[in-house]
This record gives structure tokens, C-alpha cells and sequence, in this order.
């Protein structure tokens, strides 16, 4: 593309902007934002599915007797797939769209280092999906989202074949789109972006990748073991033939922790983004959340037996104990540097924003009982008890998911050139909000009185609660649907976005809504520190931006001179 | 000072090259944990039953692994040869080089083919044999990469034929050299830890 010096036209960008068109979503497409947004949509119809199973799990849980599902082992199926499909086709390809839509356009790039891999890796997504489902009809996998074997590998059903062999497709995706992250952000920076201008949206997806790439392998390794166990005959993870059974734990989670970070830093990516332009602050201690990440990724694969506290010699209890109050240490940096962010600055409580501080509050609750599980005297008596299961929803809904809620409400007007309605943008926030509360935090209490997971039938004294979490369980369920009734209207009727209705300093907002084929006309100006807001070389930034991209719609009111540029600068 | 810095974008083949590059660098060494998983089970294995592994080598043998150790290490030579003569301009080297890496990484394959079928007529299978799945996992696991790279050795043959490659233009072949020095490294490492000790 010719390199355009000359000052553009008023409104150009609106001219060559590329509508979104369906049937463009449905093919083979190298086009980062095209894959982005397929991505997105993909792991959104499995968000629905995996939600389905979750209402069915509560729906079994109203009466402490087995009567929704046949048996024991269909409940086993319930969950697993529940779990699996939430973590591997949901949050993980969800945070991968964001990503693949956001990344080349913050750092002015024209498109991902490699966009032929990039396309080929999101492919593998929807087999990988059908594999997964299909299951069903040759006796689902039921040993949970961790397979534990034996239960995996001598009792589950054909599922479970399919199960590992949808799970490897996923991480060859990872691996491959984790690879082209990490070089896109080495090689393809424009010139004056150093690695510390860059958003630390790009921070997140670099930290998360270098895991991806460093921890999917160990998956990839079990997973070859456990498809050999079950069609070769093997017995690795079977000891009455020689095997170890503790050697599937061990490389799970050595897989699996670091993976619970790769679905929460993105998310504490766009945090990072969100909260800062909301409040019209810069953010707080940029170094500390762009290297925070990175310690949360080495730290991360040190603290992998804390899942196995009840299953290892007791001698390796306390240096994990000791590694997973660690890891606490790096996110606590950012939440702190969060919290500063916010502090003083003029809040505006746009449906972004709503789900950013409901991300904070949720997720300071779910590290809270992180820390607690992580003690040991605590994870004996509550490990595999509902305290478990509300200590990931919080960190896990809590906090990916209302990240990627936050996230939609945010770029959103840059995807489709259309704002989503802030009033049912609201609504979706309460009744979210306060449905996933009375889902988990009471989970946290059955818990404790030990009302075990993975169990259809349970005593009868905990009907009560489980009464309270399931209707609240619908509730939140019932809310996504607000949501996606939002976006539905919003693509053909919401206001015209503009090139940057938030009037946010970093690059993807510094080209037409949707963006041109090659991302931007010219090429883009990154302004010296992405996080700038309040100065007036910034007002003055976006005030050129404005003429050169035409006028957008100014969501957070910050135009009135007198409110955005500081008295006496 | 100013607050604006000018944006530039080399979409140039140089940045491509290094792109390729290390691109495969970030892949071998997620291959490389695969491979490693695969190997301790092996190890570890190895070193609580060292009769089991003493009367298995003396069962197989070193002469068949040996040769087709020598034969890897040969590839490994041609493909470097290969890769010199590309960057003096000669094609037909390039082509001749490469099909000797793809021959022998055939014969290789072939090879263990051979083994493998005497080890089973020996009565260590991959199932049922506690010596047995640990040996095949990784070696297969390894045999599965020289086929890879058997087929993109033919597919580097294939585009030089077509005339692609040249002294200025040949990092294709350097990224598959890459690859398959790799997959000549783990052999030994294999080798060492199966056969050797
Ligand atoms: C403050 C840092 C954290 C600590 C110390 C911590 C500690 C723990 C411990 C000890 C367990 C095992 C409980 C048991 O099974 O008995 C656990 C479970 C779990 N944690 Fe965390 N956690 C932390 C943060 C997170 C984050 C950020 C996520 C995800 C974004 C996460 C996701 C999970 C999941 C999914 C499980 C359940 C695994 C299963 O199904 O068994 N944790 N956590
Ligand atoms: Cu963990």
C-alpha cells in the first residue's frame, strides 16, 4: 500500500471502512481482523453451549436426589464437558480473538507476522469443537476437564479418545497462534514503539503466548500418552502394568496452571486498557503491570502441586505452598496499580467500565481464596468441595469472563463501526453482576461445611443453598442474553461510532471504524506514551486525529475544553 | 522534543527472513518439551530396571540402530552441503543434496521399520511390555518427524526444480536445515539414552 503523506480528507476513513458481512466470516480468510472476529464468534457459540450443560448442572442440583440426568455417569458427562468446553473453546479462543483483532492494529501493524498460519491455526478450532460434541454420541467423556486417570483411561467411554484428540488440535492452535504473537510483537513495532511504549494489551498477549508456547507442550506430551493408554494399549498412567498414575497430575498441571494465566492475562490486559481510558488517568506503575506479567508467567510454572496437595509425598507440600503465595505477589502489584489508576480520576460508568470494576471486585475475592487453598491446612480440608469450585468461578467468570464482557462493550465500536446501547449494557451488568455473586459466593460456604464437587446426589441439609445458587445461576445465565440481543440490535440500529468515541491514545483507535482492509490510510502516529490521557499534548493529538479521521462520537464527554485540558498548561 | 514519532514498516524480505526463523526457533523448542516428556518416562524408567534394559540390548543388538545412526548423521551432512551449494549458485548441487537428505531419511525410516519388527517377533510390543511403550513412544514419536521431514525435504526438490532458490534467496532451505538438525539431535539424544548407557 502506497504510504499516504498528505493530510487526508475529512470522512476517508468512513469511505474505504469495511462493513461487516456474514458470509465473509463463514470463509478462508488471512485478514487478522477477519480472524479475530471469527475467533470471537466461535468461541461465543461455544460460551452458549458450554452455558447450556452449566444450566443443566443447576437444574440436576435443585433436588439432592438424581432426577434430571439418568445416572452418575451422565452427571460426570454434564460436567466435563461443561468445563472443557468453557475453558478450551470459550476463554482461551476468545482471549485468541481478542488478540488476533487487537494486536497488529496497536502497534500500527498492517496485519499478524504470519497471516496464513494465523488463519490455518483458528481452523483448527471448529473440527477440534465438532470432535469435542460429538462425543456424545459414542459415550462422552466424564473424567472432568482434568482427566484424571485411571477414570480417563480404563472406564471412560470412545468420548474420551475424542476428547484428547480435540484437546491436541486445540493446543497446536495455540501453539501456532501463540508463535505468531510473540514474533509479530518482536518484529513488526513501528519505529519509536519500544517494547515500553507498547499497550500492555500487547504486554499481556506477549506474557500470555511465552506461556502458551512454553506450557501447551506439556499437554501436547500427556495427552500422546493418554490417546496411547486408551487405542495403543500402553499403560503409562496404569501402575498394575508398570505405569504411574501420578504422572498424568504432575503434567497436567504443569500444563494447567500456567494455563489458568493464559486465560486471565489477557484480561488483565485490557483492564489495563479499559480502566485508564474510562478514568481519564494515566496508568498507574506501567512497568510494574508490563513486568508483573511476565513474573506472573515464569512464576507460574512453579506452583503446579498445589493442585495435588491431597495426592504427593507430604515433604513437597510446603515449597509449594510457598511458591503459590508467591504468585499471589506479582498480581497484587496489579491490582494496586489499578486501584491508583482509579484513584482521582474522573470515572465514567460506561458498561465497559461497569465490568472492569466488577472484574476487580470478583477477582480480589477469587485471589483471596486462592491464597486460602494454597495453605495447606486449608486445601485438605476443602480440597475437591465446592470452595474449589467458587474459587475458579471467581477467578474464571469473575474475572476472564467480565473482562471479555468489558472488552466487547469497549472495542465493540471499533469492530463494527457501531456503539452497543448503554442502557441494556447496564442491565446486562446488574443482573450478570449480581447473579454470579449469589451463584458462587455462596459455593464458597457449602464448601466449607463440605458438600463435595462432581456429585450429583448430596445430603439434604445443603438443598437450601443449592436452591439459592441454582435460581441465581439462571438468572446469570439468562443475562447473556441481554448481551447478545445488545449486539444484535446495535448492528443495525446503534449510534455510528467514529473513529474513536472513547478518545483512548492507542493505535487501533487511530483508523476508521471497522478499520480498512490494511488497517490504516497512511501510515499511523503513535503518540508518545499510550496512557497520556489528561495533558494537553494529548488533547491536541486527538484533536488532529479527529480532523484527519472525521468526527466521532464522544461517549465519555471529554471534548469540552475546559474539562480535558489542564488549567494553565 | 516532540510528542509524535514517525511510523515506519519494512514488510521486506529481510524482516521476513527473520520472522521464519525465528518463528521455528519458538516451534522446536515447544517440540522440544513434547519430546522431553516422552524421553523421561523413558528414563526414569531406566534407571529403577536396569536388568529389564540390559537383557532387551542384548536381545536387539547395536549393529541396525548404529547404521541407521550413521545414516541420520549422513543426512544431516548433505542437507549442510545443500545449503552451500544454494548460496554458490548452484542449483543442481541444491537438488542433488537435498534428494540424498530425503533418501536417506527414507532409508532411515525403513530401517526401524526393520527393528521394530524384530523387537515385536522378540515379544516387546508397545503394549503389554513395560520396556516396550517406553521405547516405542519416543522413538516413534521421532520417526513421525523424519517422515515430516522426508516430505518437506521432496517439497524443498520440488520448488528448487521449479527454479526457486537462489544465492540471495535461500532461507526456505535454511528453515527446513533448521528443522532437521533438530530432528538429527534428538536421535542422538535418543540413541544415547536407549541403546548407549
Ligand atoms: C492468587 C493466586 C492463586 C492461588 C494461590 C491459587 C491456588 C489454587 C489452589 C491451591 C487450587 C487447588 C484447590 C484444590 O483442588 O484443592 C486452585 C484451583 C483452581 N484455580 Fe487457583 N489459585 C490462584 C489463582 C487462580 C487464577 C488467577 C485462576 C484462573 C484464572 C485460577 C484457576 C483455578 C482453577 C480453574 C482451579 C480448579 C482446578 C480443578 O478443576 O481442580 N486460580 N487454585
Ligand atoms: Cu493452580
Amino acid at each position: 500500500m502506497a504510504t499516504v503523506t498528505a493530510p487526508l480528507p475529512v470522512g476517508v476513513g468512513h469511505v474505504e471502512g469495511k462493513k461487516f458481512k456474514l458470509n465473509e466470516l463463514l470463509r478462508w480468510s488471512v485478514d487478522h481482523k477477519i480472524i479475530g472476529i471469527q475467533y470471537m464468534m466461535t468461541a461465543f457459540f461455544f460460551f452458549i453451549v458450554g452455558g447450556a450443560l452449566a444450566m443443566m448442572i443447576r437444574w440436576e442440583l435443585l433436588t439432592p436426589a438424581i432426577d434430571l440426568m439418568a445416572d452418575g455417569t451422565s452427571y460426570n458427562q454434564l460436567f466435563s464437558i461443561h468445563g472443557t468446553v468453557m475453558i478450551f473453546l470459550w476463554i482461551v479462543p476468545m482471549m485468541a480473538g481478542f488478540g488476533n483483532y487487537l494486536l497488529p492494529l496497536m502497534l500500527g501493524a498492517k496485519d499478524m507476522a504470519f497471516p496464513w498460519l494465523n488463519a490455518f491455526a483458528f481452523w483448527l478450532i471448529p473440527p477440534a469443537g465438532i470432535l469435542m460434541l460429538s462425543g456424545f454420541f459414542v459415550g462422552q467423556a466424564e473424567a472432568g476437564w482434568t482427566s484424571y486417570p485411571p477414570l480417563s483411561t480404563l472406564f471412560s467411554g470412545d468420548g474420551q479418545t475424542l476428547w484428547a484428540m480435540s484437546i491436541h488440535l486445540l493446543g497446536l492452535s495455540s501453539i501456532l497462534g501463540g508463535i505468531n504473537f510473540i514474533v509479530t510483537i518482536k518484529n513488526m513495532r513501528p519505529q519509536g514503539m519500544g517494547y515500553f511504549q507498547m499497550p500492555l494489551f500487547a504486554w499481556a498477549i506477549l506474557a500470555t503466548s511465552i506461556i502458551v508456547v512454553l506450557a501447551t507442550p506439556f499437554l501436547a506430551g500427556g495427552l500422546t500418552l493418554l490417546l496411547l493408554d486408551r487405542v495403543a494399549g500402553t499403560a503409562f498412567f496404569n501402575p498394575a502394568e508398570g505405569g504411574d498414575v501420578l504422572l498424568w497430575q504432575n503434567v497436567f498441571w504443569f500444563y494447567s496452571h500456567p494455563a489458568v494465566y493464559i486465560m486471565i492475562l489477557p484480561a488483565f490486559g485490557m483492564l489495563s486498557e479499559i480502566l485508564s481510558v474510562h478514568s481519564r488517568k494515566p496508568i498507574f506503575g506501567y512497568r510494574a503491570i508490563a513486568l508483573s506479567s511476565l513474573a506472573i508467567a515464569l512464576v507460574g510454572f512453579t506452583v503446579w502441586a498445589h493442585h495435588m496437595f491431597t495426592s504427593l509425598t507430604p515433604e513437597l507440600r510446603i515449597p509449594f505452598m510457598i511458591t503459590s503465595m508467591i504468585i499471589a505477589v506479582p498480581t497484587g502489584i496489579k491490582v494496586f496499580s489499578w486501584l491508583a489508576t482509579l484513584f482521582g480520576g474522573k470515572i465514567h460508568l460506561t458498561s465497559a467500565m461497569v465490568f472492569a470494576l466488577g472484574f476487580l471486585s470478583m477477582f480480589v475475592i477469587g485471589g483471596i481464596s486462592g491464597v486460602m487453598l494454597g495453605s495447606i491446612p486449608v486445601d485438605i480440608h476443602v480440597h475437591d468441595t465446592y470452595f474449589v469450585v467458587s474459587h475458579l468461578h471467581f477467578v474464571l467468570y469473575g474475572g476472564s469472563v467480565f473482562g471479555i464482557f468489558a472488552g466487547i462493550y469497549h472495542w465493540f465500536p471499533k469492530i463494527t463501526g457501531r456503539m452497543l446501547n448503554e442502557r441494556l449494557g447496564k442491565w446486562h451488568f446488574i443482573f450478570t453482576y449480581i447473579g454470579f455473586f449469589f451463584t458462587f459466593f455462596p459455593q464458597h460456604v457449602v464448601g466449607i461445611l463440605g458438600m463435595p464437587r462432581r456429585v450429583a446426589e448430596y445430603a439434604p441439609e445443603f438443598q437450601g443453598w443449592n436452591v439459592l445458587i441454582s435460581v441465581a445461576s439462571f438468572v446469570m445465565g439468562m443475562a447473556t442474553f441481554i448481551l447478545l440481543y445488545n449486539i444484535v440490535i446495535s448492528l443495525r440500529n446503534g449510534k455510528e461510532a467514529g473513529a474513536n468515541p472513547w478518545r483512548a491514545l492507542t493505535l487501533e483507535w487511530q483508523t476508521s471504524s471497522p478499520p480498512p482492509a490494511h488497517n490504516f490510510i497512511g501510515d499511523p502516529v503513535p503518540f508518545k506514551n499510550p496512557y497520556g490521557y489528561g495533558t494537553k499534548a494529548a488533547w491536541e493529538y486527538l484533536h488532529k486525529q479527529e480532523e484527519k479521521l472525521g468526527e466521532s462520537v464522544d461517549a465519555l464527554n471529554v471534548d469540552k475544553p475546559a474539562s480535558s485540558v489542564p488549567a494553565g498548561d | 522534543m516532540s510528542d509524535i514519532a514517525k511510523v515506519q514498516h519494512t514488510a521486506e524480505s529481510p524482516q521476513r527472513v527473520e520472522n521464519v526463523k525465528f518463528a521455528m526457533w519458538l516451534y522446536l523448542a515447544s517440540d522440544v518439551i513434547i519430546f522431553s516428556i516422552l524421553i523421561a518416562t523413558f528414563v526414569l524408567f531406566r534407571v529403577n530396571n536396569e536388568e529389564v534394559v540390559k537383557e532387551v540390548h542384548e536381545a536387539s543388538g547395536l549393529f541396525l540402530v548404529s547404521l541407521n545412526t550413521f545414516l541420520l548423521l549422513a543426512s544431516s551432512w548433505a542437507m549442510v552441503m545443500g545449503l552451500r551449494e544454494i548460496k554458490r549458485d548452484n542449483r543442481k548441487g541444491l537438488i542433488r543434496w537435498i534428494g540424498l537428505t530425503a533418501v536417506l531419511g527414507i532409508v532411515f525410516v525403513a530401517l526401524q521399520g526393520v527393528e521394530y519388527t524384530i523387537l515385536s517377533n522378540e515379544g516387546i510390543t508397545i503394549y503389554g511390555s513395560e520396556f516396550g511403550m517406553r521405547f516405542y513412544a519416543p522413538t516413534a514419536f521421532h520417526g513421525a518427524h523424519v517422515i515430516i521431514g522426508v516430505l518437506w525435504a521432496l517439497g524443498v526438490v520440488w520448488h528448487a526444480m521449479k527454479g526457486g532458490y537462489g544465492p540471495k534467496n535461500y532461507s526456505g532451505v535454511e528453515v527446513f536445515g533448521l528443522y532437521w538438525h533438530f530432528v538429527d539431535v534428538v536421535w542422538i539424544l535418543l540413541f544415547t539414552l536407549i541403546y548407549l548407557i
